[in-house]
């Protein structure tokens, strides 16, 4: 089982997962997927020291009311990984997580040894228009999100107290703030891309129906040099949820290759 | 006590749809009965300033049958050239649905001088749905508010040109033409459901605090907060700064009335007001706080809510005119309410010209300690 940790990050407390050994790896989370310790992150953590922290306002992490841009969020995770010493570590984002990581790669690609990339949203992408999941209540979600709604239980919140309702509003409060309009995407970050030099992985899961393969996924490998996509047959838009054991491999793999050969 | 007459021009009809608000497809809506439907409604308003109605209130609500005055400073100008006395209340403009709220401060002006000084201008934040609507983003709802509504009233009371440099709205040059006619400005309403901070900040700027479709019990305890809250900024709030909005049918016998409120108020609430859930709650469109004292005591979904529940929990009164003069008395005398804005509805446009009358002869006649008083003198601003 990870430990929890507390930390400070220029002021801004937020909770940590933390567990394994190995080369260092930042997990950034999706929404509600903030302190969710499941096979995959626990898969990861065999090879790798995994550090899976709460987003501000998400999970255990209280809001934080100077975060009005995503790029202030990339900013933490910058600030983050000063905090506990890493000058360079593998970052792995899904979805959200994954626009803050493509965020943090347009800025210093040279903090990251590698990018992995699950489903990301954040760019603005041709002929395309991301569902609107703000105005979707749970089971709009669920068939939205996954391909196998049965996954879907992994998030379920323990319960319907005050309390349990209470961090769902400020997450999707926290959420908002930089992803309501433009609705998942940042308008600049698309051409920023070209910037990255990191070796990236793009994983998609092939039934998205958020960002779908053709034409996000696709877009996404085109704009980024050198990136790899892969393509997972029986996911819709969290694969690492829905096929953790396939999804940890490839990542796996691919961040334990030499660096010239990624 | 004085009478508006309060209107929210409904696209009446049944339909299957989860939501009345936002997603309802337009197609259900026929421009030539909304033709029809828009003159009867404004001929209403004209026959309310005949039959001695104080003021007339418009609103804005977008992307619904609810209420179909996505603008409502054009529904004004409308009765502006039509009427000759009643103040005319905006009930009000959404200032954070605005990208550029200078434009309110012009159209209100425009209305003001337009009309001599009949106006009173509602600042509100627009309802959750809006936010859906209109895109904006619901975390920057309140912070919108307070930062339009302080350009405003600066538009409105400082000599142009002056530049502003706020968080979401910067000008270099704020200078609108024309001025308002009254003065210091038009008074400004704060119509709202309740919540503390809201309170907080009409109290601070005496701005008369409106109840909207509220249970009785919660409309006194939210005057007495704001009540409170007056005495906190070291004045006693005015009667004329506690209006209630309310639907109030009356007929020639009470089971006439409660016939027409089972039928036509009920529309309100239980279609006009059927929401897809996720609409009522945008993120961050509450403070925490606030979601706390809902969780604490959730109200019942007005799709939800049956004609007995409305009725005794006072979300409407209905009845004979010795009924309504009855029940009236309690929001008169005991939460001392100056001002009662209702909407009138028999069901044909006939008929709602009829109760109206027999509003405006059988029961306002009774309430009129106050009839030589102006109910906006040194109120709202």
């Amino acid at each position: 089982m990870p430990t929890e940790r507390a930390l400070s990050i220029r002021g801004t407390p937020v909770r940590m997962l933390h567990e394994g050994t190995g080369p260092a790896l930042l997990f950034l989370h999706g929404a509600g997927g903030a302190g969710h310790w499941l096979p995959f992150q626990e898969r990861l953590a065999k090879d790798f020291t995994v550090y899976f922290p709460s987003h501000p306002g998400h999970g255990g992490s209280p809001a934080a009311e100077w975060i009005e841009h995503i790029s202030d969020l990339a900013f933490h995770y910058l600030d983050l990984l000063d905090e506990l010493g890493l000058a360079r570590a593998h970052v792995v984002g899904a979805s959200f997580g994954g626009w803050i990581a493509a965020e943090v790669a347009t800025m210093a690609s040279h903090r990251l040894e590698s990018l992995v990339l699950i489903d990301p949203v954040g760019i603005k992408v041709d002929g395309w228009i991301y569902p609107f999941l703000f105005g979707m209540d749970i089971p709009e979600i669920v068939a939205t999100v996954f391909h196998d709604p049965s996954a879907a239980f992994a998030l379920a919140p323990p319960d319907f107290s005050a309390d349990t309702l209470a961090l769902q509003y400020r997450q999707g409060a926290a959420l908002a703030r930089v992803a309501w309009n433009p609705h998942l995407y940042n308008p600049l970050l698309r051409r920023r891309l070209g910037r990255v030099v990191a070796p990236t992985l793009v994983c998609w899961g092939a039934h998205d129906r958020v960002a779908p393969l053709v034409p996000c996924g696709e877009t996404w490998a085109r704009e980024i040099p050198g990136a790899r996509l892969q393509v997972f047959a029986d996911s819709g838009h969290v694969p690492h949820l829905e096929e953790p054991d396939a999804v940890a491999q490839a990542v796996g793999e691919f961040c334990r290759r030499p660096a010239g050969s990624r | 006590m004085k009478f508006y007459y309060f209107h929210l021009m409904p696209y009446v009809m049944d339909h299957d749809a989860p939501s009345s608000w936002v997603t309802l497809s337009n197609r259900h809506y026929d421009p030539v009965l909304g033709h029809t439907l828009y003159n009867q409604y404004l001929d209403q308003f004209e026959h309310a300033e005949r039959l001695g109605w104080d003021g007339l209130c418009v609103n804005e609500h977008h992307q619904n049958c609810y209420g179909t005055m996505p603008s409502p400073n054009v529904m004004a100008a409308m009765l502006v050239r039509r009427t000759t006395r009643a103040k005319i209340a905006i009930l009000g403009n959404g200032l954070p649905l605005r990208e550029n709220p200078l434009r309110v401060a012009e159209e209100i002006a425009m209305l003001d001088v337009a009309s001599g000084g009949r106006i009173i201008s509602g600042f509100v934040r627009g309802i959750s749905a809006e936010y859906f609507s209109t895109a904006v983003n619901p975390t920057h709802s309140r912070a919108r508010f307070y930062e339009a509504a302080e350009l405003i009233l600066r538009a409105w009371t400082e000599e142009g040109p002056f530049p502003f440099d706020g968080r979401y709205y910067r000008f270099p040059y704020v200078n609108p033409w024309p001025r308002p006619i009254q003065k210091p400005h038009p008074p400004v309403w704060c119509p709202s459901q309740g919540s503390s901070e809201t309170v907080e900040w009409a109290a601070k700027r005496r701005f008369p605090y409106l109840m909207v479709f509220t249970p009785i019990k919660r409309i006194a305890q939210i005057y007495s907060e704001y009540r409170e809250a007056c005495e906190r900024n070291g004045y006693t709030a005015g009667r004329y700064q506690l209006t209630v909005n309310l639907p109030v049918v009356v007929a020639e016998s009470d089971a006439k009335a409660r016939e027409i409120a089972q039928k036509h108020v009920m529309w309100v609430f239980n279609v006009g007001l059927r929401m897809h859930p996720p609409f009522w709650r945008p993120p961050g469109y509450m403070t925490e706080a606030s979601l706390r004292r809902v969780l604490e005591n959730p109200p019942t979904l007005p799709s939800e809510l049956t004609f007995e529940e409305a009725d005794r929990e006072g979300y409407l009164i209905y009845g004979s005119p010795a009924t309504i003069r009855d029940k009236l008395r309690i929001f008169s005398s005991e939460l001392k309410a100056g001002i009662l804005c209702t909407a009138m509805n028999g069901g044909s446009h006939e008929r709602t010209l009829e109760l109206m009358q027999l509003f405006a002869e059988e029961v306002m006649p009774h309430f009129r300690e106050d009839a030589q008083v102006d109910e906006t003198a040194g109120v709202g601003r």
